[in-house]
C-alpha cells in the first residue's frame, strides 16, 4: 500500500542516483558525540544526535501541519500537499529523475503524517548522506507541483479511500470508522487523507496555496542523527532558512464532542469476521501528570502486540476469540513490522481506544461485551497490586527498546520538543515513585464506559445492531472442548454485560457511503 | 538482498502478522548436524573481523554442541541490549502429510504454552519482567522465536528458551483454544485480497511440492486444527531437535559466556531422527491461470510467478534474478516509470526473487487502476521481459543496481534485532551464517550476458502462473 499519510501505510517513495551538490560546510570528520548541539538554527527548531560509530544517518523533517489545517470543502489537501512534496518532482528534477537519483543510494523519502504532523524521513548510509540530504531539501523547498504528479497523487488518495479502506483492509476500516463516530463534526473525525468530496474538489492551485501558507520555519523541526560529519547538521538545517519565517499556528481545536450515550456504527460490507474498535475522548496528553499512571493502566489492559494485557489473555488466550486485543491512550500507528508506534504523530487531544482484531460473527458481540467487562473491572476494582508491580517493571525495561535505531532515537527526541515531555525519561523518573493508588485514581477519573463510541465492520450489519439493541444475552459459541468451569461461569456474566444503546444512536452504513463527506 | 526482507508480497502479508509466507527458508536438516565440518564465518576463530567490503561486517563466533545445536554470537554495537533468536529450520515446506497444512505456524503458537517448570503464565511473567520485545514468526522454510532484552537477562533467556524447546507441555483445552486464535489470524488477513491471490498463485503453480500451500495453510486444514493434538506431539518430536535449530545471539554479549550458558542448558537435548522427504516438483509444462472475483471494492490486481531454482551460494542465476527484479520493477525501471508515472495505469508494482530452500517463484505484482487495463499491463510486463532478454543491461545501470543492493542490505543491519532477523533468513536457507557473504560475492559475477540468458530461460510462458483479481461489484 503506497501512499503517504494514509492510515498506517508509510510508504516508500523510491530509490536512487546521481546529482547532488554536497551540503555546504560539511567535512569528513565525524561530528563528536559530546559536543553540545544547537536547539535552533536560523530560527528553526533543531534536534541533532551525533553517533560517530554509526554507519547510518537519519534525517527527519517534522512539520506541525496536518489534516486539522484542511480548509472546509478541501478535506485532504494537507495530505495531498505532503504527497506532492515526497512523491512528486522538484524544480531541479521530475519525479522520475528523483527516483533515478535515489536508486543507487538505496534511499527512500518516507512521508507520513497524522492530524497535526507531516514527517519526511530517510535513513541512509553515511556514504550517501550529502546526496540524499540535497535531494530531500530540494523536494521540500522547491516543489515542482507538476500536473501529472498531481493527477497521480490525487487518484492514489481517492483509491485509498474508495478501494483500499472500503474493500481491502477491515481492521483499518474499523479504526477509521471509529474516528467518524467519536469525533463527529471535529477535525479528527475523518481520515487524514481526507474525504471523497474534499479530495475531488481539490485543484493543483489549492495545493500550491496550502504549501505557501503552511510550510514555514515556525512549523518545522529539523532532525539529524547518526554518523554524520561535523558541520553537516547545521548546514543542512540552514537550507530551510529559505522557507518563510512564520505561518499561523495550528488552528485552535474545538473540544472533542461530548457523547453522553453510547453510539454504535456498523459498517456494512462483506466480511468473514467483524473488526471492532471502541473508544472515548480523553482529556490527557503526555503533558499531564495523569498520562503516566494511565500508561500503566493501558499496558496492563492491553499492551500492543504483546501477551501481557488482560484483554489479550482473556479474549484470545482463554477463549480463542480472535488473534489479538489491545488498548491505547493516544493515537497509535504501528511502525512498519515492529511492535512499536511511529514517533512524531503528536495530537493535542487524545482518545482511549480498544482494538479487537476480527472476531467470527457468532461471537463478535460477546467479544465486545468481554472487552467492556474487563475495562469495567479495571475501573471498578482498580489494578491488582501484582499486575501493577509487574507492569511497572515491564515498562521500565520496555521503554529502552522504543528507540533502537538512529531514526527512532531521533523521532523520540523530536517528540520531546513537540510535546514538551521526553516520554522515556518521564516514565523512568515517575515509575519508581508511582503507586497503585495513583493508577486507580487516574483510571477512575479519566476512563469510563458511559458515552462510548463503537465501530464494527460486519456483513448482516442490521441484524447485529438489532441484536445488541434488544439487550438480549449474546452468549459465546465454543467449537472447542475443555473450557475451564470458572471461564464458563464468567461467560454467563459477560454475555449479559450491559451495553446501553438507544435506537437513534445506532447507524448501519453501507461501506460505499463511508468517507464520502 | 532485497528480496529476503522486502519481497513484493510480504509487506501486505506481514502487516501486523507473525507469518512471513514468502520469506526465507531452511536447508536439509541432516546437513546441519555435522559439527566438525561447520565452516567458520569471518572472525569465528575469535579474531575480530575487519569486515571491510563484506556484506555482513560484524565479528562472529560460532560453536556447535555434540548434539548438533549450533550457536552464533555476533558482535553488534547495541550497548546493554541483546537479540536472542532461536531459528528452527522447519516451516510450511515440511508439512508433507495431507490435511496438515499450516501446522508449522500453528505449532509456533503452541510453543508459548509452557512447561512444567515455566507454565504459560510463568513464561509470560518472566518476559514481562524483562520488559522484552518477544514474539515468533513462521515462513515456508523456517520458524523463528525471538527475544530482544537487556543483556542482564541473557542467563534467564537461555534458561526459559532451552526449557521450552526441550520440555514443552500443554493440555487439550489450551491446544484447541490456540487453534482458534490461529483461525483468528486467518480471519484478520481475510479482508486483504493479496492473501487470497498468493494462496491461489501457489496452489496453481505447484502440483506436488509443499510450497503448494501457504504458511497460513488451507482454510479447511486450519478449521480442523483443534482435532490434531496427537499430530502436534509428533511434530514437536520430529522437528524440535538440536540439529535442526540454530541459536543466534546478536548484540552486547560475551561469546564465552553465551557458549557456557548454552552448553549447560541445551547440552542434554537429544538429537532426532531423519525428517520425511519433501516431494520434488516436476517441471511446469504450460502456463497456469486463475481469475478471482473479490466481493468488495478493490482495484484490479495481477500477480505472476515464474519457477526458479532453490537457494545456492554458487549459482549465479540467483543474483541475476535479483538484478532482473530491479531492472524490471524497481522505481527506477523504465517499465515502472511508463506504467506508474507516465501512463498512470498502475497504482503500484513490484517484483522479487524470493529465496527458498527448494525451487520456488520469481513473483510479479501490479495493482491496476482500471479493470479494462489488466491485459495491457500484463502484456507490457511480458514485452519488457522480452526486451531485457534481448538487450541485456548496460554497465552503468548494472553498477547502479549493485550499488543499490549493497546499500539496501547495509540499511537492513540497523539494529541488533534487525541484524538477527536478516541473518536468520540465511541460516534457515543453509544453516550457515557465512552464506551471507558468499551469496553477496556472487553479485560481482553477474554480467549482461547472464541477464540475457537468465531472462530468456526463466521468463517463458510455460514457466508462468498468472492470477488476476477484479471487483465483483
Amino acid at each position: 500500500m503506497r501512499g503517504i499519510i494514509r492510515g498506517n501505510a508509510i510508504i516508500l517513495l523510491s530509490m536512487l542516483l546521481f546529482a547532488a551538490r554536497a551540503v555546504a560546510a560539511s567535512s569528513d570528520k565525524p561530528a563528536p558525540k559530546t559536543t553540545k548541539t544547537p536547539t535552533s538554527v536560523a530560527g528553526i527548531r533543531t534536534v541533532f544526535i551525533p553517533s560517530p560509530q554509526s554507519p547510518l544517518c537519519a534525517i527527519r523533517l517534522v512539520f506541525q501541519i496536518g489534516s486539522v489545517d484542511d480548509p472546509a470543502g478541501k478535506e485532504g489537501v494537507a495530505s495531498l500537499t505532503a504527497d506532492m512534496l515526497g512523491r512528486g518532482g522538484s524544480k531541479a528534477r521530475s519525479y522520475a529523475e528523483l527516483l533515478d537519483a535515489l536508486y543507487p543510494l538505496a534511499a527512500e523519502i518516507k512521508v507520513y503524517g497524522d492530524k497535526e504532523s507531516v514527517v519526511f524521513e530517510g535513513t541512509v548510509h553515511r556514504d550517501n548522506l550529502a546526496r540524499f540530504a540535497d535531494l530531500l531539501a530540494n523536494q521540500v523547498l522547491t516543489p515542482r507541483f507538476a500536473d501529472d504528479d498531481f493527477a497521480r497523487n490525487k487518484e492514489d488518495a481517492l483509491d485509498y479511500l474508495t478501494k483500499t479502506l472500503r474493500g481491502n483492509a477491515d481492521e483499518e476500516l474499523g479504526k477509521q470508522a471509529l474516528a467518524t463516530v467519536l469525533y463527529q463534526g471535529h477535525p479528527y473525525g475523518r481520515p487524514t487523507s481526507g474525504t471523497v468530496a474534499g479530495l475531488t474538489a481539490i485543484t493543483l492551485d489549492d495545493v500550491k496555496k496550502f504549501y505557501a501558507a503552511h510550510y514555514a520555519r515556525s512549523r518545522l523541526v529539523v532532525g539529524v542523527a547518526g554518523g554524520y560529519p561535523a558541520g553537516f547538521a547545521e548546514a543542512f538545517a540552514k537550507r530551510f532558512a529559505a522557507l518563510p519565517a512564520k505561518a499561523p499556528p495550528l488552528p485552535k481545536l474545538p473540544p472533542a464532542p461530548v457523547i453522553k450515550d453510547n453510539q454504535l456504527l456498523v459498517v456494512q460490507k462483506d466480511a468473514r469476521a467483524n473488526a471492532v474498535s471502541i473508544g472515548h475522548a480523553l482529556d490527557v496528553t503526555r503533558k499531564d501528570a495523569d498520562f503516566y499512571p494511565l500508561t500503566v493502566a493501558r499496558s496492563y489492559l492491553g499492551e500492543h502486540r504483546t501477551f501481557n494485557g488482560v484483554l489479550m489473555n482473556h479474549l484470545r488466550g482463554n477463549r480463542g476469540l480472535n488473534y489479538g486485543d489491545y488498548a491505547y491512550i493516544e493515537s497509535f500507528i504501528q511502525d512498519g513490522w515492529t511492535t512499536f508506534p511511529l514517533p512524531n504523530i503528536p495530537r493535542r487531544q487524545q482518545q482511549f481506544e480498544i482494538w479487537l482484531r476480527p472476531v467470527p460473527p457468532q461471537n463478535s458481540l460477546f467479544a465486545l461485551r468481554a472487552a467492556l467487562y474487563e475495562t469495567d473491572k479495571l475501573i471498578r476494582d482498580g489494578i491488582p497490586q501484582s499486575g501493577f508491580e509487574a507492569t511497572k517493571t515491564f515498562l521500565t525495561n520496555y521503554a529502552n527498546l522504543w528507540a533502537q535505531d538512529v531514526s527512532r532515537r531521533l523521532g523520540y527526541a523530536i517528540d520531546a520538543v513537540l510535546t514538551g515531555k521526553d516520554l522515556v525519561k518521564e516514565l523512568q523518573a515517575r515509575l519508581p515513585k508511582m503507586t497503585k493508588a495513583d493508577v486507580d485514581k487516574a483510571v477512575r477519573k479519566h476512563l469510563t464506559l458511559n458515552g462510548l463510541s463503537i465501530a464494527m465492520v460486519a456483513d448482516h450489519g442490521q441484524a447485529l445492531a438489532d441484536k445488541l439493541l434488544s439487550d438480549a444475552p449474546t452468549p459465546i459459541t465454543y467449537d472447542t472442548a475443555g473450557t475451564p468451569p470458572e471461564i464458563l461461569a464468567e461467560d454467563k456474566i459477560i454475555e449479559k454485560f450491559p451495553v446501553p444503546l438507544n435506537k437513534d444512536a445506532v447507524r448501519v452504513v453501507p461501506v460505499d457511503q463511508m468517507f464520502e463527506q | 538482498m532485497r528480496m529476503l526482507l522486502t519481497p513484493a508480497l510480504t509487506p501486505v502479508l506481514l502487516a501486523g502478522a507473525l507469518a512471513l509466507p514468502l520469506l526465507a527458508a531452511l536447508g536439509r536438516p541432516s546437513s546441519a548436524a555435522s559439527a566438525a565440518t561447520a565452516a567458520k564465518p569471518p572472525g569465528s576463530d575469535g579474531s575480530s573481523s575487519s569486515g571491510a567490503g563484506l556484506a555482513f561486517p560484524f565479528p562472529v563466533q560460532e560453536k556447535t554442541l555434540p548434539n548438533g545445536l549450533r550457536v552464533y554470537v555476533v558482535g553488534f554495537d547495541s550497548p546493554g541490549l541483546v537479540a536472542y533468536y532461536s531459528v528452527v529450520r522447519t516451516g510450511s515446506r515440511n508439512e508433507v502429510e495431507a490435511g496438515k497444512s499450516g501446522f508449522a505456524h500453528f505449532f509456533e503458537h503452541m510453543m508459548f504454552h509452557g512447561t512444567e517448570k515455566y507454565t504459560l503464565d510463568a513464561y509470560n511473567g518472566v518476559i514481562k519482567q524483562m520488559g522484552a520485545d518477544s514474539n515468533a514468526f513462521t515462513s515456508d522454510d523456517l520458524t523463528v522465536y525471538h527475544i530482544l532484552a537487556g543483556k542482564k537477562a541473557l542467563p534467564k533467556i537461555v534458561e526459559i528458551e532451552s526449557d521450552r524447546f526441550q520440555h514443552l507441555t500443554y493440555q487439550q483445552a489450551d491446544f484447541q483454544k490456540e487453534a482458534r486464535a490461529v483461525l483468528g489470524e486467518y480471519n484478520k488477513n481475510a479482508s486483504n485480497p493479496m492473501e487470497k491471490m498468493v494462496e491461489t498463485l501457489y496452489d496453481h503453480a505447484f502440483t506436488t511440492h509443499t510450497y503448494k500451500h501457504t504458511t497460513m495453510g488451507f482454510l479447511k486444514d486450519i478449521e480442523n486444527m483443534p482435532n490434531e493434538m496427537a499430530y502436534s506431539r509428533q511434530f514437536f518430536d520430529r522437528f524440535y531437535r538440536p540439529e535442526n535449530v540454530v541459536l543466534l545471539v546478536v548484540g552486547d554479549a560475551d561469546p564465552a559466556e553465551v557458549f557456557k550458558l548454552v552448553e549447560a542448558s541445551y547440552g542434554d537435548w537429544k538429537a532426532g531422527a531423519p525428517h520425511p522427504t519433501i516431494p520434488v516438483e516436476p517441471p511446469q509444462k504450460k502456463e497456469q491461470r486463475a481469475e478471482l472475483v473479490w466481493p468488495s471494492s478493490t482495484l484490479p490486481m495481477l500477480i505472476e510467478g515464474y519457477h526458479t531454482p532453490g537457494f545456492s551460494t554458487t549459482n549465479v542465476d540467483l543474483p541475476t534474478l535479483d538484478v532482473l527484479a530491479e531492472l524490471l520493477f524497481a522505481e527506477r525501471a523504465p517499465l515502472y516509470k511508463k506504467l506508474v508515472i507516465t501512463e498512470q495505469k498502475v497504482e503500484s508494482m513490484s517484483g522479487s526473487n524470493d529465496a527458498h530452500v527448494d525451487p520456488n517463484l520469481f513473483t510479479v505484482f501490479a495493482r491496476i487502476k482500471k479493470p479494462g487495463e489488466v491485459g495491457y499491463v500484463e502484456k507490457s510486463i511480458h514485452d519488457e521481459m522480452a526486451r531485457i532478454a534481448k538487450d541485456g543491461v548496460d554497465d552503468a545501470t548494472l553498477k547502479d543496481v549493485l550499488s543499490h543492493v549493497k546499500y539496501a542490505f547495509a540499511g537492513q543491519l540497523s539494529t541488533a534485532d534487525r541484524t538477527a532477523y536478516t541473518a536468520s533468513s540465511f541460516i534457515a536457507l543453509t544453516g550457515q551464517l557465512e552464506s551471507i557473504n558468499a551469496y553477496f560475492a556472487l553479485y560481482d559475477k553477474v554480467t549482461s550476458a547472464d541477464v540475457k540468458r537468465v531472462a530468456t530461460a526463466y521468463f517463458q510462458p510455460a514457466n508462468r502462473t498468472v492470477v488476476t483479481l477484479k471487483a465483483g461489484k
